[in-house]
């Protein structure tokens, strides 16, 4: 093959060397670089086995006609716009085929069930995975407004039962929940002051809010907000927290003293959470 | 398995035949081509071009030389298989629903449909295979449907070319003397049109299915019903497989419904039923509408389904499908087994 066309001179060190064996079988011996830039050796042994299978004499002559009609000039095989390879299927042949079926369609359906049980209900009592007005440590553990706002783990707004109870008809969206009093929250939302708030990325996972108030920033005073964010699902941190110190020295200080310092292997980037004007 | 799925036509399949080998299949639908395939790996050999509407059926010769299709343009053609050319036009008074070589190789059989004040009929032509241009166009025989009968929907030939087996759109049955075109018996087995009627290999009994949603095997000396299969859905066809004593129905919801309900209520599935137990044994999945026709390998060693989606799925059995035996069948075997090491013993 490579004697009667002039090998073209990138591809002559890929040609493989081949090697006839005693027993009729090839081994082919090809070099590679692989990906981490080393030259590997592949030997391949190649064995051909010939199958020969006996077809009616009318068949073999027939596998010969030539194409016509709509395929008149087409190449020979098959042509994937017209012929295709489907799905794999699955023929399971029993007597009892209905049962067993039944049986693991509702299998499927169980599972589902299961599944959207574990994400869908959780109980905001307890946190388990029932309904919160059939959870059996409702009395124990008190109404799912004030237990929730009792968690709430920023504790910056004194949290009082009474502020949610006032007003018990009036509807509060969702992500306001839990809190004392949803248009209280807003309001001091608004006039919240970030001027003392840094923000820091590249957080080791495992980082948690006891290790940013207790180590990292330890030396900067006391953190009035320690805020990691978290993945609402898995619960996982994202690498990104907000702090924020009871001065703007003390964030300033923290700020010019951690920036691009090692912490848990990863170097802390730190800025203000609002652009300084 | 993993069928090979064929799409060839553009509108929904009306019928899908394998050759006496089972190395062709034969393909047609509601476009105005037929399409032959390789059935071993789904290569289209090539189309018969030169219909002008609907292709309702087709079939092939014992010796895969020529093919015949039935048309809704009034015509029925004959064409040769190695080539794909016209070898000769039928004209005939209305569409043609169902065409059928006999046995013996040398009739063609064409069902019409009952439409502008003709009435249905089974037409027959003699076929002249030393010159196969020139065909004669006079029937040799042809069988109107009597009074007190509804059209014919489906026919084929028995044993020996002996009587022909014709369904009917009320349910019937009937079966014809073959030479003169005498009713000889009819009995009422469904209760909704016939779809498809197809013999066993020695033709001497046929599986009718029908859109009552029932299947039925019938003896065609006494017409007497053997084996009934039920099902919950319409069926458009049955099969009756060789080497497995099963056999494959297909359907599903009427076309016009399909778009109102969800795949996997539509029944779209090949269902087995056990030939002899009558029991349901399987099913296969698959088509996105109805089946409209099934066709099994003369060997028994696979099968295609036409659907109402336009492809056609041709399925080749795995080693379970030859394996799967009746509890009673094994036992039946090892009995027989030890009686004769038994018998052997002795001697």
């Amino acid at each position: 093959m490579a004697d009667s066309k002039p090998v073209v001179w990138a591809e002559e060190q890929d040609q493989p060397e081949t090697i006839i064996n005693e027993d009729g079988s090839r081994t082919i011996i090809s070099y590679r670089i692989n990906d981490d830039g080393k030259k590997v050796k592949i030997t391949q042994r190649i064995k051909d086995i010939i199958v020969k299978e006996t077809v009616n004499k009318n068949v073999a002559l027939r596998k010969k006609w030539g194409k016509y009609g709509a395929e008149k000039g087409s190449a020979p095989g098959p042509d994937y716009r017209t012929t295709q390879i489907g799905e794999s299927v699955t023929l399971r042949l029993s007597p009892d085929w209905k049962r067993a079926e039944q049986e693991a369609e509702e299998e499927k359906k169980s599972e589902i069930a299961k599944q959207k049980t574990y994400q869908g209900i959780k109980c905001r009592t307890c946190g388990g995975n029932h309904y919160t007005a059939k959870c059996p440590f409702k009395d124990t553990l008190g109404s799912a407004d004030s237990a929730g706002a009792a968690d709430e783990p920023e504790g910056a707004a004194p949290t009082d039962p009474a502020v949610s109870s006032a007003a018990p008809g009036k509807y509060i969206p969702v992500h306001l929940r839990g809190k004392a009093g949803g248009l209280a929250t807003e309001a001091e939302k608004r006039e919240r002051d970030d001027s003392t708030t840094l923000r820091v990325t590249q957080l080791n996972e495992n980082v948690n809010e006891q290790m940013l108030r207790y180590e990292l920033f330890a030396n900067f005073g006391p953190l009035i907000r320690a805020n990691i964010v978290r993945n609402r699902e898995t619960g996982r941190s994202k690498g990104v927290a907000y702090v924020q110190f009871a001065t703007e020295e003390a964030a300033e200080r923290a700020l010019e003293r951690l920036n691009g310092k090692g912490y848990h292997s990863l170097i802390l980037h730190l800025e203000w959470s609002k652009p300084k004007k | 398995m993993r069928p090979l799925l064929l799409k060839g036509h553009e509108r929904s399949l009306t019928q899908v035949k394998y050759n006496r080998e089972g190395d062709l299949i034969f393909t047609v639908a509601k476009d105005k081509e037929a399409s032959i395939w390789f059935s071993f790996n789904g290569e289209r050999l090539g189309t018969f071009i030169g219909h002008g509407g609907t292709i309702w059926s087709i079939d092939v010769d014992k010796e895969t030389f020529l093919s015949a299709t039935g048309s809704a343009d009034f015509t029925a053609k004959l064409w040769r298989v190695e080539t794909g050319e016209t070898v000769f036009t039928f004209p005939l008074d209305t569409p043609v629903r169902r065409v059928e070589f006999n046995v013996a190789n040398d009739k063609l059989l064409t069902v019409t449909d009952e439409v502008m004040g003709f009435k249905g009929s089974i037409t027959i032509f003699k076929l002249n295979y030393d010159d196969i241009y020139n065909q004669d166009t006079t029937p040799v025989l042809v069988v109107h449907t009597k009074e007190g009968f509804e059209r014919v929907t489906v026919a084929g030939w028995s044993y020996l070319d002996k009587y022909i087996i014709a369904g009917h759109r009320d349910g019937t049955i009937s079966k014809i003397d073959a030479q003169t075109g005498e009713l000889i018996d009819s009995v009422k087995v469904h209760d909704g049109l016939v779809t498809d009627l197809q013999f066993s290999e020695d033709r001497t009994y046929f599986i009718t299915s029908s859109k009552d949603k029932i299947s039925k095997i019938l003896d065609v000396d006494t017409l007497k019903v053997l084996k009934v299969y039920e099902t919950d859905a319409p069926l458009n066809s049955a099969a009756i497989t060789p080497v497995k004593n099963f056999v494959v129905l297909g359907g599903g919801q009427e076309a016009r419904d399909v778009t109102t309900t969800s795949a996997n209520q539509g029944k779209f599935e090949a269902r087995f039923f056990h030939k002899i137990f009558e029991d349901e044994i399987g099913r296969v999945k698959g088509h996105f509408g109805p089946l409209n026709y099934i066709a099994v390998h003369p060997k028994g060693t696979s099968y295609a389904s036409g659907g109402e989606d336009g492809y056609v799925r041709v399925h080749e059995f795995e080693k379970s499908y030859y394996d799967f035996k009746y509890d009673v069948e094994k036992t039946a075997e090892a009995t027989a087994n030890s009686k004769l090491n038994a018998s052997d013993d002795e001697e």
